[in-house]
């Protein structure tokens, strides 16, 4: 191979034809985790280099030359720059080194070659983690792992071996590694701020509540399970109905869509809530989101979470975008009086309508107010005509067109929460009361397995707030008066009782969400104890391992202490196994005459030709070296107990001389 | 395998030792310059074994089993092989008597002490296998009729290796039941010399006189059986079989029959060199010639040959 090789330095011999395929294989599963993330042609150039490379090596081909190399390396890296505009970062990175790894495998020719590339794999699939770090990320890692060193191991061996042999082995060597990984994640001190910052995107695609809201988002968002946030209770866990998770205000309408962003004058608005009642306490833990609300229960009096303020509209905010998954403590009190001086202008602000839009429902309004005596009675009058009337509630309302509320008010008379919370802040407003929509969620469901609460998207709920003198803002619920199962029972058990089918929802299957809820329980654990293993969880472990105030130069000592150990109890152990084994009298005795010729015998030499060599060589008198070779013999294989005693006297001889 | 015997030694007693020196000495008188394949072939012997003998023609492998049979006082049949040897050349045939009105069974050549099966890759496999039976029976088989061979019996079976044409070289499975294969090699200039001068070498045979008996034979063989193999060298046998079987050089190792066969082999040459047991020096002694066609080496080996495959692995094996 190697006169090959110089002749024809592009050539392939079909030498690595056994093991290519499982290198490619282990490439194929580095990348995986990337691919939903790369552009679709980074992919797409992986699968057409592996299949290059393994049809030249099939027809014994030549390799690409190296002008064919750089062309493709410079066309990929300028795609690359081309895609995201930047080389830098997680996203441009990781589809730079699997493009790189794909280019790597055309000037593979030699084992060194496919080492490199197994190398980059290993690279690869952590890079993965910089991305997502669920449970599942790391059972793959492993596996990963495992077959890239079987991909490994598979170049080495021989071509009769058989892949369940080298993945036996690989299985074992990563398993080797698992202590020391193991020590190295408790132990390895964790700070508060990282040295180095790894910009991770995990906003990206995030579905949730977003900061505006028109007909048909949170219609849309209740098709999606995936979870906005966990929380655990300290105590009592509040009736469904009372599970209102407020998140953002939203007051300014154009006739078909609510904004708003809220003015940043006043006071401050914690000082202006009155708190009544038992307290709730609580921990949040909110998935990534990509924006500053951070929901909590209505009305939050404390929280925890650095960098948040109670905005103007009692709300919590944070200063920077919530990208990382949070957890934070909040005590919530269900009854309240908030700012019940409102300003004028603020009052204004609330009362605000488009000109000209929803002409039908400012007239019912206006008439409807005229025939009730209070604003009370306005609004009851107005939960009324949705309950008594015929009004739907429905998981695909009709898309709506230029005046969407006096459209679903006239015409459809099915819709979302949505739907029915701008309608009634609409007619509320018509009416002079301050009124505003809230976005947030409602309900959420129980998990039996870890006693803690799941809030869906699928739980995304928009309401009413009104205003009123003396009593401040006051949440109503136009949905409740349409269909009151939603919010008693909350969305994912109606679905389970049935009741969720008159609104178009899908009954999921009982065994499956027992199923989900098991996995979520075990995916909130590894939030919690894994992902959030920061340095407060560090010291409490440690000083429940009797570590008196750990430090960082604590931890290091030990674990580099648990290294020095660990290795030494390994060796340990391998010197034991491969101890040699007990000599017999005979080659004891044999073994001093070879210390004394100062000759080491070579690896299958026999005594008669060491003793050859020695005669030769050494010092050492003939006869007692031939007596010494037969006696030792003769005891050694021969079988003859009568002569040790001889070989012990020659050897003893030769210490005398 | 035989059983290990945990008594030392049953000597050989001076009158069989003696007879032996004579022996070996008459067979270096007749084929020079050879006594290292000399005593590989009586270690052969001694084993119970067969023997194929590879090389070229000229080199002397029909007068070293000629003399052979010879010197140890054995009845000796040459079957010359051809591609139209017939199975019944070999064992016999069952000849009709028109006088008694009966089937006489007419003996093949097969039936004597020692034969030589000369040219054994230029017969069809029908042909070798009548003989490889009788090699693995040390009896024939003939219309239903088991005759017995004579005892000891002993084939020293030769083939050219260079001559490929119209052969049908013995598959390894067939080699597998030559105990041994010998490559004879050519007389260093000294002993060719006095080839060239000398006395005829079939004048030699002729004139040669037997210093064993089958009888005597036999008892040796019986004796060679019950040399002291110590664990210490079980283990050095385990280790060189365990090597050959895990080494990237090679792909098919020694199977147990081949680690059985070295032990045999083994005790053999220890007996006719009088030790008290087999010492390593044996094991060496026979390990290419029992191991060398029993090994496959790998298509990436840079041990090309046999003899160098089987010094390599003698090399990396620590004698324990």
């Amino acid at each position: 191979m190697a006169r090959k090789a110089q002749k024809k330095p592009r050539g392939t011999d079909g030498a690595l034809l056994p093991s290519l395929p499982w290198t490619l294989a282990a490439l194929a599963v580095a990348l995986a985790p990337h691919v939903p993330y790369v552009p679709v042609w980074v992919t797409g150039a992986f699968i057409a280099c592996a299949a290059w490379r393994l049809l030249i090596e099939r027809h014994r081909g030549t390799l690409p030359s190296v002008l064919v190399r750089a062309a493709l390396a410079l066309g990929c890296f300028l795609g690359v720059l081309a895609t995201y505009d930047t080389i830098s970062g997680v996203g441009p990175g990781s589809a730079l080194l699997a493009v790189m790894a794909s280019l790597k495998l055309l000037e593979t020719r030699k084992r060194r070659d496919q080492f490199v590339l197994l190398f980059i794999a290993i690279f690869l699939v952590m890079s993965a983690l910089l991305r997502e770090q669920y449970l599942w990320s790391l059972l793959y890692l492993v596996g990963a792992l495992v077959l890239i060193m079987a991909a490994w191991l598979r170049m080495a061996a021989s071509p009769s071996a058989r892949m369940r042999d080298s993945l036996a082995t690989s299985v074992r060597l990563v398993s080797y590694a698992a202590p020391l990984a193991l020590a190295m994640w408790f132990l390895f001190p964790r700070i508060a701020t990282p040295f180095w910052a790894v910009p991770i995107d995990t906003s990206a695609g995030v579905t949730g509540l977003s900061d505006t809201m028109s007909p048909g988002d949170i219609s849309e968002l209740s098709q999606s399970d995936a979870v906005a946030f966990r929380v655990t209770f300290e105590d009592t866990v509040p009736a469904p109905g009372d599970r209102y998770w407020r998140a953002l205000v939203l007051h300014r309408f154009s006739g078909r869509t609510w904004t708003g962003r809220e003015p940043s004058i006043g006071g401050r608005p914690e000082q202006q809530i009155e708190f009544a009642g038992d307290p709730v306490s609580y921990q949040v833990t909110l998935e990534p989101t990509g924006q500053q609300w951070v929901p909590a229960l209505d009305l939050p009096a404390s929280w925890d979470l650095p960098r948040t303020f109670m905005n103007t509209t009692q709300g919590l905010s944070r200063v920077v975008p919530v990208d990382q998954r949070v957890a934070y403590k909040v005590v919530s009190y269900p009854v309240y009086r908030a700012e019940s001086g409102l300003r004028d202008y603020f009052r204004g602000w609330y009362r605000e309508l488009p000109a000209g839009t929803n002409p039908r429902t400012l007239a019912l309004a206006a008439e409807m107010r005229e025939a009730a005596d209070s604003d009370r009675a306005y609004i009851a009058a107005v939960l009324a005509l949705f309950r008594e009337q015929e009004y739907y509630y429905t998981l695909q309302p009709p898309a709506l067109g230029r005046h969407p509320v006096d459209e679903f008010l006239f015409e459809s008379r099915r819709g979302f929460c949505e739907h029915y919370a701008s309608a009634f802040t609409v007619m509320m407003r018509v009416a002079g009361i301050p009124a505003r929509v809230v976005l947030g969620y409602q309900g959420g469901e129980l998990n039996p397995l870890g006693n803690y609460l799941i809030v869906r998207q699928s739980d995304a709920h928009a309401w009413s707030e009104v205003w009123l003198p003396d009593e401040g803002w006051t949440r109503v619920d136009p949905t409740a008066a349409v269909a009151p199962e939603r919010i008693e029972l909350g969305f994912t058990d109606s679905l389970f009782d049935g009741l969720g089918a008159g609104w178009g929802g899908r009954v999921p299957s009982r065994l499956w969400h027992r199923f989900r809820l098991s996995w979520d329980a075990l995916n909130a654990n590894w939030n919690e104890w894994v992902l959030g293993y920061g340095p407060e969880k560090q010291n409490a472990l440690m000083e429940w391992f009797g570590m008196e105030s750990p430090g960082w130069r604590k931890l290091v000592f030990t674990l580099i202490a648990f290294v020095i150990a660990l290795t030494l109890g390994v060796s340990a152990l391998m010197m034991w196994r491969n101890r040699p084994p007990r000599l017999d009298g005979a080659s004891r005795l044999y073994r001093r005459y070879v210390r004394a010729t100062g000759l080491a015998p070579a690896v299958g030499e026999t005594p008669d030709a060491f003793a050859r060599r020695v005669t030769a060589e050494s010092s050492l008198d003939d006869t007692s070296v031939a007596r010494i070779t037969r006696s030792y013999l003769a005891a050694r294989y021969g079988g003859d107990d009568s002569a040790l005693a001889e070989l012990a006297d020659a050897v003893s001889a030769l210490g005398r001389r | 395998m035989q059983q290990r015997t945990a008594q030392p030694v049953p000597r050989t007693d001076a009158a069989d030792r003696t007879a032996i020196e004579r022996a070996r000495a008459a067979l270096s008188r007749i084929v020079l310059g050879k006594d290292a394949q000399i005593e590989l072939a009586l270690a052969c012997l001694l084993a119970r074994g067969h023997l194929l003998i590879e090389d070229l023609p000229g080199l002397g492998k029909t007068i070293l089993a000629q003399a052979l049979a010879r010197v140890l006082g054995l009845g000796f049949r040459r079957i010359q092989f051809t591609s139209d040897l017939l199975p019944a050349d070999i064992v016999g045939v069952s000849v009709f008597r028109a006088g008694s009105g009966e089937f006489e069974f007419q003996r093949g050549p097969v039936f004597t002490e020692l034969v030589l099966a000369d040219e054994v890759n230029r017969a069809t496999p029908k042909a070798q296998s009548a003989l490889l039976e009788a090699m693995e029976e040390h009896q024939v088989s003939v219309d239903g009729a088991t005759h017995a061979l004579p005892e000891p019996f002993f084939v020293v079976a030769t083939q050219n290796p260079a001559d490929q044409i119209g052969t049908f070289p013995l598959p390894e499975s067939q080699l597998d039941r030559f105990l041994m294969r010998l490559e004879i090699g050519y007389p260093d200039a000294v002993h060719e010399r006095e080839i060239i001068i000398g006395e005829d070498r079939r004048d030699m045979l002729a004139s040669a006189a037997a210093e064993l008996s089958p009888a005597l034979l036999v008892t040796m063989q019986r004796s060679a059986r019950t040399v002291h193999l110590s664990d210490a060298l079980v283990d050095y046998i385990q280790a060189l079989v365990r090597f050959t079987r895990e080494s990237p050089d090679i792909d098919t190792g020694l199977s147990p029959r081949g680690a059985q066969a070295l032990a045999a082999a083994a005790r053999a040459i220890a007996y006719l060199r009088g030790h008290s047991g087999v010492f390593p020096d044996d094991v060496q002694a026979v390990f290419a010639a029992v191991a060398g066609h029993r090994l496959q080496p790998s298509s990436g080996t840079t041990h090309r040959s046999a003899a160098d495959l089987c010094r390599h692995v003698i090399d990396s094996v620590a004698i324990p």
